[in-house]
């Protein structure tokens, strides 16, 4: 499994939502799921997914889809 | 009592967070044992403790004023992959220094160990938790934080913070599943309460019902209980335990 599908996967069993839905429109509280709640069940998706441990900023600054791929760079995990 | 659950503990070289981490294991508990430096003696105590009690007792070392060996300190346990049920933050520090006398500094220092460290890595640990839905943290505070004491300013206020933390946090994360409750020590046998003066020392036990030191196995015990399951309606709470103090 490449990284995107994890990623991806990560998102579609949290928010359960369908995978058409991922994309640079799904943004942090775009979608009832995506609330403070879903928020960290998705970081703690992410850790675990790629066996990282996100500081609390980049968890502050994850607003969505799109710029998770770009924080993610940071724990050398390239979607 | 504990059996099955794992528990990440602070400040275990000694005193509290050591009678923790041995009432912990005798009640079947695994516990990731965190502190800030090794030594042989501790190392031999952790096999001795996994020997006996068939738990798996597993050192970390981290100093509370480094940011970045908190989150490696975490990592380490992460990867692990065991479930965290339990955290105690155990660890602190105390300077002794009159309202008047105490400087900036030594003001910093006291609340980056014993708030904004423990606040960081409650953040790091109840991550872990989120993912179960289910936990425990305890927060070792001070009957100082609640009564005041002549020359801990810095540590009771600190100690006060960490009050006010545990009281949201339970809020915040008693949806979630994860219980958040602090206790709040008197008097009781430790390295940081032997240096107390001798008058200071008589002040306070003149005031308490019991009219004793206590011991760091009868904190351990409060620990136990508000970590295991018989506890599970209980979070948001300061609880004393001072023989009686005030």
């Amino acid at each position: 499994m490449t990284n995107l599908e994890k990623y991806n996967s990560v998102f579609i069993t949290t928010f359960e939502i369908d995978g058409n839905a991922l994309g640079e429109d799904l943004v942090y509280q775009s979608i009832p799921q995506w609330d403070s709640v879903g928020h960290m069940a998705l970081m703690a998706g992410l850790e675990e997914t790629f066996d990282i441990m996100m500081d609390t900023d980049d968890i502050i600054d994850f607003s969505g889809y799109e710029k998770g791929k770009e924080i993610l760079v940071k724990y050398d995990v390239m979607i | 009592m504990l059996s099955g659950k794992t528990a990440v503990i602070t400040g275990c070289l000694q005193g509290i967070g050591r009678a923790t981490l041995d009432l912990f294991a005798e009640k079947g508990a695994n516990v990731f044992a965190c502190c800030q430096t090794s030594s042989a003696d501790f190392v031999q105590h952790l096999e001795e403790l996994s020997r006996k009690y068939n738990v798996k007792i597993i050192p970390v070392y981290f100093d509370l004023l480094d940011e970045a060996a908190i989150k490696q300190g975490v990592k380490e346990i992460q990867q692990a992959k065991m479930h965290v049920d339990v955290l105690v933050n155990i660890a602190g520090t105390n300077i002794d220094a009159l309202f008047h006398m105490v400087t900036m500094e030594q003001l910093r220092k006291t609340f980056e160990i014993n708030f904004f460290s423990q606040i960081l890595f409650t953040q790091y640990i109840t991550r872990l938790m989120l993912k179960q839905g289910k936990g425990s943290v305890i927060n070792v505070s001070s009957i100082s934080a609640l009564d005041g004491n002549i020359g801990q300013l810095a540590y009771s206020a600190s100690k006060g913070a960490i009050i006010s933390a545990t009281k949201t946090m339970a809020q915040e994360l008693g949806p979630k599943g994860i219980r958040v409750n602090a206790i709040a020590p008197g008097v009781i046998q430790t390295t940081m309460t032997a240096n107390l003066p001798a008058e200071a020392m008589h002040r306070l036990l003149s005031r308490s019902d019991i009219n004793r030191v206590g011991l760091p196995i009868e904190v351990a015990n409060l620990i136990a209980y508000l970590a295991s399951d018989m506890s599970n309606f209980v979070t948001g709470q300061v609880i004393r335990i001072d023989g009686g103090i005030g």
